[in-house]
């Protein structure tokens, strides 16, 4: 019996031209999105390989120079992009994917399109994770808000019951039925969404990421189940379609539009984070002794003492090293403390952000979907945090190599003491290897959870609303 | 078959049926009649649980039709007044739907068709979506599924409306013979003539009352008939 309404219900979202015609437009945007991602991903990877090749390449033929002066002279570090980034870009857009690494500073990332982002280029963002976060909740309200509401209007319900046709039966077929109409737009669109990851990133990249993509479909099919429950649901209490369409769309524009610019306002009032140009400032402070900490001339002192005391002399010309590379190492350990101290407290008030964010969330499933989703793709962030980690301790190893060549070989020429080549091509090149899908998991164990309880929710609703079907 | 005992329902202070005994037997066809807001729709939506009663009880087949629903049902087919029907599906699919539903035997394609051919449906419209069909043709699918799903008792309330009067005589026809296989028919209709033609009992409905209930065969036509206006005029 089940599979005879299933069977039906299929037939005739079928032949429903609203649910074709929204269904046909969600197909269409998604296979757009996939294009742009695809070549958006391909280019971009085709940049930064050459463009890290490039910076590694000039590393090593910079030609005969002080260190220190190689320090400054610095190289890029460019966050690869994993397979799933062709669905969801996440923060990258604002946060940037690219971190120059120099001597005495920790860089802002750059190229951050948002930034200087044209209105084109915006309208170019239209995202995969967009289409299936906002539109196929719509596509599913369009399939079932007249699920049994449109019964109870045309009077086929009444027609059903008659039958001795039990409600709960009726529910599980319809929803059977929303499956595989659902299907009809979901299977397409992943074999899309397939090809555009294995287009983008070859098959052994892909392969790997087999894992992410397995949490990621699992938490969008999570997603996509409580708008399927909660349009049954409404549809089964409405007395008219058109009342079960208002509320199901209400419900939309809270989910889509209202709960995630509520979450930013109210996070930014609770949370705040400083703003960029704070951020410089405080560093800029904190690095000439506003920190608490001694003035730059009063550490200088205090080194020179320590390093004479340590080394059995009383003037440093008489040191065996070059002193100009201990004290620039010691301004190096001095600047790295206030990093730590700053970007962690960045970091953290991130973090703390993106915990609220996830309470918010319970109200609107769209607000656990997204951080999974960019978690996912490897591109929200935490993955951002760890690549700039690894990218900070690459700076810090380089700048150390540095300074100990400077000391240990500059003696008496300091600044005039010049390497080669040779010793460029010592330094390690930078490589990242991004975190598994485990560790992605894990940081956003909370969203899935409430992915899982909101669809649990939801299906427990709508199995009751079901089993209490009025006939008017 | 079906069977009302001190069955009653009222709506706030209005009482739109008050407390009725009936049973009807086998092979009995009985007729409700009554003016318009008399009763005989929330009679037959008691006997299928589609609104509780007030008091009393409503049994089909000896099933309490509130306690045992789903499974009085098996034992009942219902064709309301109007028809209704899936749109975007073909008669011949909302046959099919419905007797599936029906939980009855599985029909082939062939005896779906005979089904709607007995009902009167024409041939070329068997095929097409029911949103292009008239009132008569959905009442016709309605017929088809009725008798598709072989039940032991009929509920019928004003099938015949929107028929065409050849549509409806054969209808009646269709009536006895489902009466001399045993199914008890309950039946609310205006029509008094095809009342006396098809019915073996008749009951006039006023105000919630049954205020007359008698047997066809012991009364003319003509007597029916004044029968009915003189309850209307008291
Ligand atoms: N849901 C309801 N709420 C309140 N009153 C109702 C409701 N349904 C029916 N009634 C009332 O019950 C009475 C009987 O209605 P019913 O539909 O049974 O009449 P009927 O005999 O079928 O009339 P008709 O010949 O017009 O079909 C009417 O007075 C009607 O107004
Ligand atoms: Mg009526």
């Amino acid at each position: 019996m089940t599979q005879v309404i299933a069977r039906k219900e299929f037939i005739e979202m079928l032949r429903d031209g609203r649910v074709r015609w929204t269904g046909g437009i969600v197909l269409v945007l998604l296979a757009v999105a996939f294009l742009t991602g695809w070549t958006r991903h391909h280019e971009l990877t085709r940049q930064h390989s050459a463009a890290q090749e490039a910076t590694r390449k000039h590393w090593l033929t910079q030609g005969k120079k002080n260190p220190h002066s190689a320090a400054h002279y610095g190289i890029y570090a460019f966050k690869p992009k994993l397979p799933l980034a062709v669905l969801d870009t996440g923060t990258e857009p604002y946060t940037g994917v690219a971190v120059w690494l120099e001597a005495h500073k920790q860089n802002e990332f750059k190229y951050r399109p948002a930034q200087d982002a044209t209105i084109l280029a915006r309208f170019g963002e239209l995202t995969a994770a967009a289409v299936m976060q906002l539109l196929i909740p719509l596509l599913i309200i369009i399939m079932t808000f007249g699920a049994f509401a449109g019964e109870r209007e045309q009077g086929t319900l009444r027609q059903l019951l008659s039958l001795g046709v039990p409600a709960r039966r009726l529910a599980l077929g319809k929803a059977l039925g929303l499956l595989a109409g659902l299907g009809v737009y979901l299977v397409p669109a992943v074999l899309l969404g397939a090809g555009a990851i294995l287009f983008a990133s070859g098959t052994v990249e892909s392969a790997a990421s087999a894992p992410r993509a397995i949490w990621l479909a699992l938490a969008y099919l999570l997603y996509f189940f409580t708008f399927a429950a909660i349009g049954l649901s409404v549809s089964a209490w409405a007395r008219t379609p058109r009342l079960s369409l208002i509320a199901l769309i209400g419900f939309w524009i809270v989910n889509c539009l209202v709960a995630p610019r509520a979450a930013v306002d109210l996070v930014k009032a609770v949370r705040p984070t400083p703003t960029a140009f704070d951020f410089a400032q405080n560093i800029a402070a904190d690095l000439a002794g506003g920190d608490g900490h001694a003035t730059p001339a009063a550490r200088a002192k205090q080194l020179e003492a320590r390093v004479l005391k340590q080394y059995g002399v009383s003037k440093l010309e008489d040191l065996p090293v070059s002193f100009a590379g201990i004290s620039l190492q010691d301004g190096e350990e001095h600047g790295n403390a206030v990093f730590d101290r700053r970007y962690g407290e960045l970091w953290d008030a991130f973090d703390s952000q993106n915990q609220m964010r996830n309470w918010i969330a319970i109200a609107a499933p769209l607000l656990a979907i997204r951080p999974v989703s960019m978690g996912m793709s490897g591109t929200d962030t935490a993955h951002h945090r760890d690549f700039a980690t690894a990218a900070e301790t690459y700076r810090r190893d380089l700048n150390r190599r540095m300074n100990d060549e400077l000391r240990d070989h500059g003696k008496g020429k300091d600044f005039g003491h010049l390497v080669g080549d040779d010793f460029w091509s010592q330094v390690p090149d930078f490589h990242y290897i991004a975190p598994d899908a485990s560790w992605a998991v894990r940081n956003h164990a909370v969203p899935f959870l409430l992915l899982l309880t909101s669809a649990v929710a939801a299906g427990i609703l709508c199995y009751r609303t079901a089993s209490r079907l009025r006939i008017e | 078959m079906l069977e009302a005992i001190a069955l009653s329902k009222t709506y706030g202070a209005h009482t739109a049926l008050h407390p009725l005994d009936l049973k009807i037997e086998p092979g009995e066809v009985y007729c409700l009649l009554g003016a318009n807001g008399a009763g005989k729709t929330t009679t037959i939506n008691l006997f299928l649980n589609f609104v509780e009663p007030t008091a009393g009880q409503a049994k089909i087949a000896g099933l309490d039709v509130t306690k045992q629903s789903i499974e009085s049902k098996k034992h009942v087919a219902y064709i309301p007044e109007t028809v209704m029907l899936y749109r975007n599906l073909t008669g011949l699919e909302n046959l099919e739907y419905f007797t599936a539903l029906a939980g009855v035997e599985k029909y082939s394609e062939a005896q779906l068709r005979g089904f709607l051919r007995d009902a009167g449906l024409p041939q070329q419209a068997e095929d097409k979506r029911v949103g292009v069909y008239s009132k008569g043709m959905r009442q016709k699918v309605g017929i088809a599924i009725a008798m598709a799903k072989k039940a032991g008792a009929l509920l019928l309330d004003e099938p015949t409306s929107g028929l065409d009067p050849k549509a409806s005589n054969e209808f009646s026809e269709l009536l006895k013979r489902m009466s001399g296989d045993g199914v008890a028919i309950l039946m609310a209709t205006h029509d008094l003539f095809r009342a006396k033609e098809c019915g073996t009992r008749v009951g006039i409905m006023k105000q919630g009352r049954m205020v007359a209930s008698l047997s066809t065969s012991e009364i003319g036509h003509a007597d029916l008939e004044r029968l009915y206006l003189q309850h209307m005029h008291d």
